[in-house]
């Protein structure tokens, strides 16, 4: 009898030991509240004593670095650790130095020109108390790309534990850098700032499409205020809106539909819907409010939006089809431009008491609010980034107009921008 | 001798002279051509003169850019965060209104404008009904719709990059342009 117990337990035990180390690839996912892996990133080996190996792999190292520091899924070590243990001999890893100094992945990294112009780069992570090689990947880039492929990489360990690949993003936003108004897009990180357009007019309220190609703005050429779809990638462009003034696009996260405002009717601001073609508008407030900066949730069954029906500005939320409209900002008489955040559970919005702007985060589920900044300034036009960990946001607090990234929990501010006045930004979702 | 002598020199002077004549005859100098002086017509062509053009002639020869350079309408303001149309803003109207009278066929733009202190959204709607306000109040004063469109900048383009508050002022306005003659 007993003996039939102890064959059926261990058994279990042996099956269940089996399904807790399967042999396939392996997918971890993060929760927020979990803890930071931590990520030993030893120096890059450079194959060749070329200065433009030893140049790259600086480059690369640097960027990896930043992109998993800034991801707050990962921990890279503090450099003084690496002290304690021998560096790496990527031929023959010592595991149990690396598990010493509480390293719980490795990245190994090598380095070498491929010829004039061209860079390889070599990377992997392993599983350290493992001893598991995780994945690995060989790029090829040209010298002035370098930043893309460790952006890539960073990508890859994010995809690994089931995260958005956030560090190919771009942010789409407005500058007056060069004169006037014009379209500009930068790394997620700040780096790379590219003017979009070059036309007499001035332009205004980017929004990137759902594939990351397309942007919708609003043109002010001639007396009009026209709504547009670009493609700076092709270079192609589509007028979709020239009634009224029409303002605020917003992409639907499936890619599906484009929400703006329009004062068409009666100078009155309302909010239309259209696919993501611009065509088939349909008008979704009807009401003798302004309504204004509509934004999606992630499932695109609802829109939150600005309205002062209530005799202030406010946020509300109502279903994609304009109806079962519900307010959910109280105590103040100032609420605009929310943010849906990714994770669908909570909306940023800007809120003003006397001249100053501050960022808010509203928890749907809870109803609690958390106040994201502080100070005498002008912060607004927050947008997410595609996993809602972090934020972009406009503030004038050194006295011009700067684009800044914040996390969702106020850490880590940044200043992403410095020349002319940088404002209206827009994160891409890839 | 001396007769022959005579006779000869008489006879050479008769024939001298006969000689002589024919020759003035013949050597009557020609008409004279370019060394007399010539009479001169002095060709005057009367100055053409600007014609004294009326003015609406005047009015039909400007271009939209230099009319506008003219400001003829005049910019109303607005209160902080209010779109109504102020007591001072009245008489501006009524000569906007009245200019617009005397040039039937303008068409003009209604900019409205707000100040660095809202939100970038909410500041388009509020443009907007500051636009509309102008418009309503004109059309009141007895000018046709089709002749004004309305357009809002929000804070985009403020007059006065300062922050205080004349600035702000300046920037919470209507502007009107003419879009059409």
């Amino acid at each position: 009898m007993i003996a039939k117990k102890i064959i059926t337990l261990s058994c279990l035990f042996l099956v269940s030991n089996f399904s807790l180390y399967p042999q396939q690839e392996v997918v971890m996912s993060i929760k927020e509240g979990m803890p930071l892996i931590h990520v030993a990133i030893p120096k890059f080996s450079v194959e060749d004593p070329s200065p433009e190996a030893k140049d790259a792999a600086d480059i690369l190292y640097k960027v990896i670095s930043d992109d998993l520091k800034y991801s707050r899924v990962f921990s890279p070590l503090p450099k003084n650790y690496y002290n304690y243990i021998k560096p790496l001999d990527p031929d023959k890893i010592l595991f149990n130095d690396w598990e010493s100094i509480q390293a719980k992945l490795l990245i190994v990294g090598q380095v070498s020109k491929q010829d004039d112009k061209t860079i390889q780069f070599e990377a992997k992570f392993y599983d350290v108390k493992s001893e598991r090689f995780i994945r690995g990947k060989t790029y090829q880039a040209e010298k002035s790309i370098l930043r893309l492929a460790a952006h890539k990489f960073s990508n890859l360990m994010m995809e690994t534990y089931g995260e958005p690949q956030i560090f190919t993003t771009k942010i789409a936003f407005i500058s007056n850098r060069d004169g006037s108004n014009e379209l500009y897009m930068m790394d997620y990180d700040g780096h790379n700032q590219t003017r979009l357009t070059f036309n007499q007019g001035k332009d205004y309220m980017p929004a990137w499409s759902t594939d990351g190609k397309s942007i919708a703005y609003t043109e002010f050429k001639g007396g009009n205020a026209r709504l547009y779809i670009y493609n700076p990638f092709e270079g192609k462009r589509k007028l979709v809106f020239d009634r009224g003034t029409s303002f605020g696009p917003c992409f639907s996260p499936d890619s599906k539909k484009l929400a703006f405002c329009s004062t068409e009717d009666e100078s009155n601001s309302e909010i239309y819907a259209a696919k993501s073609d611009g065509t088939n508008i349909k008008r979704l407030t009807f009401n003798k409010s302004a309504d204004v900066s509509p934004s999606w949730s992630p499932n695109c069954r609802e829109i939150a939006f600005t309205s002062d029906r209530s005799g202030s500005p406010q946020i509300y939320i109502m279903d994609a089809e304009g109806s079962n409209v519900r307010r959910r900002s109280f105590g103040g008489n100032y609420h605009d431009s929310p943010s849906w955040s990714p994770t669908g559970d909570r909306i940023i919005y800007v809120s003003r008491v006397q001249a100053v702007f501050d960022l808010y985060i509203l928890n749907l589920r809870t109803d609690e609010i958390i106040k994201l900044t502080e100070g005498y300034a002008r912060n607004e036009s927050p947008c997410w980034s595609p996993d809602g960990r972090h934020i972009i946001f406009s503030s004038n607090r050194i006295g011009t107009i700067q684009l800044y990234s914040i996390d969702y929990d106020g850490a880590n501010l940044k200043r992403l921008t410095s020349k002319g006045q940088n404002k209206l930004p827009d994160w891409s979702q890839k | 001798m001396k007769k022959i002598l005579t006779l000869s020199l008489s006879c050479f002077l008769v024939i001298a002279f006969f000689a002589s004549c024919r020759k003035k005859v013949e050597e009557t100098p020609p008409p004279p051509q370019v060394k007399e002086q010539p009479k001169v017509e002095k060709v005057e062509k009367p100055p053409v003169k600007e014609p004294i053009l009326t003015e609406d002639e005047i009015f039909a020869k400007k271009s939209l850019e230099e009319l506008n350079a003219e400001k003829p309408m005049m910019v109303i303001l607005f209160d902080y965060d209010k779109f109504f149309i102020r007591e001072d803003a009245k008489p501006i109207l009524q000569n906007n209104a009245d200019w617009m009278k005397k040039w039937e066929t303008i068409k003009i733009l209604i900019e409205g404008h707000c100040d660095e202190r809202g939100t970038e959204d909410y500041n388009m709607a509020l443009g907007e009904k500051r636009a509309k306000s102008a418009f309503d109040y004109l059309l009141s004063l007895g000018i046709s719709s089709d002749r004004i469109k309305t357009i809002s900048y929000g804070k985009s383009q403020p007059v006065d990059p300062g922050h205080n508050e004349i600035a702000w002022q300046k920037n919470r306005r209507d502007q009107f342009t003419i879009i059409e003659k």
